[in-house]
Parts: C-alpha cells; structure tokens; sequence
C-alpha cells in the first residue's frame, strides 16, 4: 500500500508540467463553483433583502384571512398585545403596524384604483424603504394628516404634482358605508417597481384607521428580524407562537413564494453547473491519467513481469487519481477562497439590475459558507476517484508482453 | 516439429508441450512458434539463439506467463501456466521467476535500492531481511553507494547491474534474460555474463537467455537455436549447476 502510494505519488510529479496544468484546470473548474456558490448566496441575501426591506418586511402578522380577501373586517387579532410582545422578542430588529385597503383615489382628470396604507411613520422607517425611496416632498408626517405619499407613476397618471388635491374613497368597515376625504399630495415616491409606483399611496396609521372606522385596529404589522438567516428558518417558533388566536404569522418565503422558487432553482441551477463541469473536469482527468498511461505502458507490463497483481496496478492508477484530485483541491480551494475574499471586499455591482421583479439596489457581496470547502471538494475527489477507474481497469487487463511491446 | 533434448532428472523445472503461438494482424497470420516441446532442469544456463523474428522473445515470454499460447501448455514447477488465473500468475512469477531485460526497464521513480527491494515488498518480506539481502546483493553485483541514486543517474552497466539484483534478490528459482547484454559495451557485458554464471554456480539458479552474443553462447550449459519458430538444434554441452 505504502510501495504503491509512493509509487503513484512520484509518477503523478514526474511531468510536473502536466500534472501542474492539470491540477491547475480542475482546480479552476472548483474555484469557479466555490465561488459562484459563493456569489448566488450573496445575490439571493441581497434579494430577499431588497425585496423585504423595500417594503412588506422579513415576516408579517395578520387576520388568518386577510391575505386572501383583503376585508377591511379582518383585523390582526389582540394586536396590542401582539405589538407588546414583539417588542420583548430578542431576535426581532423592528415592527411596524399597518392598516390597509382597497380605495379609490380620484383626480381632476383622472380616477386610479390603489392600495391605501396607514402607516406610523417611525415604527414603518426601520422596517422598509418607504421613507429613502421619496423622491419629492415629504415622508408621511403623523401630524400632517390630510397629506398622502403617492407614487410617481401613479401621480403621472393621475395628472397630479405635490400640493394637488385628491379625493381618497374607501369602504368603512362594519358598514361598508363610503367614505371620501380631501388630501393633498403631501410627497412622491419612487420604488422603481411599477407595481409599486402605480398602485400604492401612505397615509398617517391614524387617520387610516379613522377614515376605515377601525378603531385601534390593524391590518399587518411588519416584522424585521436582526438576521434574516431567522427569518427564513421554517423552524423557528416565533411562527407558531404568533399564529394564534385567528391570526398568521408568515416568513418571507410564504409571502413571497415566487421568491423562494427562485433560490431553490438557482441552487438546482449551481448543481447542474457542477455536474457540467465536474463532468468536463472529469474528462480532463481521463485524459491526463491516459496520456501518462500510455506513455507508462512498458513500466506496466514490468510492474506486471516482476509480479504486481492486476489489482495492484489498477490501485496504483487509482492512487494516481486520488492524488491528482488533492492537488488539484488543494488548488481549487486557494483560488475558491482568494476570489470570494477578494470580492467580500470590493463587491459586485449589478445595481439597477431588475431580476424577477425585484431591483438589485446594493453592491453583491459573495457569502462564504464551510460546505462550499467540503461539498464540493468532496465531489471532485470521488468524481476523480470514479474517473480513475476507467485506465485502471484497463491497465489491470494489460496482458504483461504486449504492453512491454518488445517484451521479453 | 523439431525434438528437443533433454537432461534426464526427476522433474524439469519447465517443460512445454506442443507450444505454438500465432499472431494475428488483420489477415495476416504469423507462426511465432510452432509446436515446441521441451523440458528445462533445474541449475541450466541456457543460451536461446536464432535470427530475428525466430521466436526467441516468444518462447520467452510464454514460458514465464507473460504472453498466452494459442495452442500447447508450459508446466512451470509442474504447475500449467494456462490455468492460472492473472493473479496467480502475477504471485507466481514474484516467487519463481526473476526478469532481467535488455533496456533493463527499472521503475524510473524508485532509486537502486527501492527498485531492488520491489518484488520483496510484494512478497511480503519483513524490513530488517530486506535491509539484509539487499546490502548483501548491491555487494554482489558492486553497487555499494549507488543505491540511493534513480536510474537516470546510473551508467547502462549500472542500470542492468540493478536489474540483475532486482531479478535475484528475490532467490527465484529462475531468471529469464532479454538479451541482456544488447545495450552493454563488451567488457560490461562479459562482467555481467561472468557475475551471472558464477551465481548459477554457487547458488545453482537456473538462467536462460536470449541472445545474439557469442561470449554468453561460450558460456552457456546449454545452446537451443530456434529457427521460424521451431527447434532447429539443442545442444547441451555439459551438466547443469544443482541447487
């Protein structure tokens, strides 16, 4: 064993250039996957951020049906305790209440279906972007309370500017009497998602709950964690501690499905990467553990003159193998690690990109994680070992005079 | 079919019956050896000479399991090669049969003396005996302070001196040698000639050679001469070395 291991490992260094090249091709093709693992966990931390912080929040409390039908009836339950408890939760950063509905806002030239929010303008600063993406005018002022924030979209299409008057319409609850009220463009928001821009409009928590006749009720209150690796935890107890007594306490990943998809396929997508190129990787190794396999033919015939079982000799190759494989993770492993280094420090900027709806607004930041240097290397080496076994097989069947060519 | 003769002991250490090996190359079909039957004793120094393309290298290689027979048998120590399996094979040929060849194809990676101790490290043999025959066999063939070096810093001389070594470190009961002084200059070869004959002397190992060198036909116990694959003539010139 320790004759043949010496073996191998000698043969592997005695064209160093070769085994180098080798070792430094398959050893790209492990840096790449380490740090493309590396950039698709950053990308998707950077979405999901984007995508929860820009509004809706890591997680969100409401009326068990309120999801579905939107009815202004469907009130988060007990909130104000709920609210009290929140605040006591360690890994709970903020929260915010909101109140929400389905109105009319209308223009003199024009009439626009929205999504009205009552919101408390502190609580609502540390859990969304609502107050860094105004573009023009004021933030939602609790004092102010016949102003409205509006989007830009929305206010292009209601032919508005700030100052303007509109008249906001919503069904009251209870009753679903209408009720209509005057505002004025208080502030112009801009997203930069068009959803957003064209269909949303903030006014003080308040004066919601008082045009809606609801009391101190709420629709959602918005929750951000400190870590959003605890938000995305389905096992984590908060979920079903707050989802009691009629209401549901949802993650990101139940609110936005659509999102989670989107990182299960990336992943599925960064597993047929790796079998793609542990594939081209392993043809790579056949080839170099051929080429020195003909090169070596005499040696095997008289490595099996003097004695040395098939299987000793197909071991041999095997350890060959084996040992290209640690080189070359060695290899991958220094240039894996270096690369995501070196861009945690600098970033990647795909700011302004819009991918499924959802607009990079940060630099990427690529995430290291210890199975990216264990999975993955664990993969090339058994991809190696099992590639191996091709010339070791054929070199075991070597019948000793013909691979001596002049034999004996 | 030409008959062979044979020294008259209990059992010969080879013997072959009807061996005949054909190579096939597309269409073409070459009679590398026709049915030769054969015994080898114990203790010869036996020459096998011929023209090129006689079937030395052929005979060569079936008589020690290196090469199959299209058709015959080789009883080696009484054992039929052709029914062995490769590992057996490999495991016969580590503890009966020694190989020395004309490039002398040591193992480039091992130094002189890794390269000796190969086949006992395949047999198994424990460190402090190894230590011992093979200080005891770089004596013998004087190579004492080279053993530390790899091939490529050794002379041709040197290079088949290890792999003399190498074949008889083993204490085979026989040694098959390619022409092994083909790529030695004369006075190498006749060394290495004369350091084999005096090992088949006192330690009564069986040697059989291929050869075009007349100094090792001079040498030899026993001279067969193959010609388009059969025996043309075998001559046995005196009694064979006893282990």
């Amino acid at each position: 064993m320790l004759l043949l291991l010496k073996l191998a490992w000698r043969n592997l260094f005695r064209n160093t250039r070769r085994t180098v090249l080798s070792g430094l091709a398959i050893g790209l093709g492990l840096a790449t996957l380490i740090f493309f693992d590396a950039m698709m966990l950053g990308m998707m931390d950077n979405m999901v951020l984007t995508a929860t912080a820009t509004f809706p929040g890591q997680a969100q409390i409401h009326h068990l049906h309120f999801r579905k039908t939107l009815e202004v009836e469907d009130t988060v339950a007990d909130a104000d305790r709920i609210l009290a408890e929140l605040g006591k939760e360690p890994e709970v950063r903020a929260f915010a209440p909101r109140v929400l509905s389905f109105a009319m806002l209308s223009s003199a030239a024009d009439v626009g279906s929205i999504l009205l929010y009552g919101v408390e303008p502190e609580p609502e600063r540390r859990v969304s972007r609502l107050a860094e993406v105004v573009a023009a005018g004021d933030y939602v002022d609790a004092g102010a309370e016949n102003r409205i924030l509006i989007g830009r979209k929305l206010a292009e299409n209601l032919g508005v500017d700030l100052g303007d008057r509109l008249v906001l319409t919503v069904a009251q609850a209870g009753t679903g009497e209408l009720s209509q009220e005057m505002f004025r463009v208080g502030g112009i928001f801009e997203f930069k998602v068009r959803e957003m821009d064209r269909g949303m409009a903030f006014i003080p928590l308040a004066k919601a709950q008082q045009l809606l006749q609801l009391g101190g009720r709420v629709h959602e209150i918005a929750v951000a964690f400190k870590d959003l690796k605890t938000a995305s935890d389905p096992n984590l107890p908060f979920w079903q501690k707050y989802s009691r007594d009629g209401n549901e306490a949802l993650s990101w990943t139940a609110l936005f499905p659509e999102l989670k998809s989107l990182m299960d396929m990336s992943m599925f997508s960064l597993l047929i990467m790796a079998v793609v190129l542990f594939g081209i990787v392993s043809f790579g190794i056949m080839n170099t553990l051929f080429m020195s396999l003909y090169e070596r033919m005499f040696e095997f015939g008289v490595l099996r003159a003097v004695g040395t079982r098939p299987s000793g000799v197909a071991f041999m190759i095997l350890l060959e193998s084996a040992s290209l494989a640690l080189v070359s993770i060695a290899i991958g492993i220094i240039l894996g690690w270096g690369l995501t280094v070196f861009y945690q420090a600098v970033g990647i900027d795909y700011r302004g990109l819009e991918f499924t709806g959802v607009t990079i607004k940060d630099m990427i930041y690529p995430v290291a994680r210890s199975y990216q240097y264990l999975v993955y290397p664990t993969w090339l080496f058994v991809f190696t070992v099992l590639v191996g076994i091709y010339p070791a097989v054929y070199a075991a069947r070597l019948q000793p005079a013909k691979a001596m060519k002049r034999s004996l | 079919m030409a008959k062979a003769k044979t020294t008259k002991t209990a059992e010969p250490l080879i013997q072959t019956d009807k061996l005949t090996k054909v190579y096939r190359s597309g269409e073409i079909e070459v009679n590398a050896l026709r049915q030769v039957s054969l015994a080898i004793q114990p203790g010869e120094f036996t020459a096998v000479v011929g023209p090129s393309g006689s079937g030395k290298t052929s005979f060569l290689n079936l008589i020690s399991g290196l090469d199959a027979p299209t058709s015959g048998r080789v009883l080696l120590k009484g054992q039929d090669l052709n029914r062995m399996s490769g590992s057996a094979l490999s495991d016969f040929r580590r503890d009966h049969i020694g190989f020395i060849f004309q490039s002398y194809n040591l193992i480039p990676v091992l130094s002189a003396r890794e390269n000796i101790e190969y086949i006992m490290l395949l047999q198994g043999v424990p460190p402090a005996e190894r230590a011992r025959r093979v200080a005891g066999i770089l004596q013998e063939v004087g190579l004492q302070g080279f053993e530390n070096r790899r091939p490529a810093q050794l002379s041709g001389g040197q290079q088949q001196r290890v792999a003399v070594a190498r074949a008889m470190v083993s204490q085979p009961d026989i040694i098959l040698a390619d022409e092994p002084t083909a790529n030695l200059d004369s006075k190498t070869g006749e060394t290495l000639i004369d350091m084999m004959q005096d090992l088949n002397r006192k330690q009564g190992m069986t040697f059989i050679f291929s050869t075009h060198d007349p100094h090792i036909m001079a040498h030899a116990s026993r001279l067969i001469t193959l010609k388009d694959g059969r025996i043309e003539k075998d001559d046995v010139r005196r009694r064979p070395a006893r282990r």
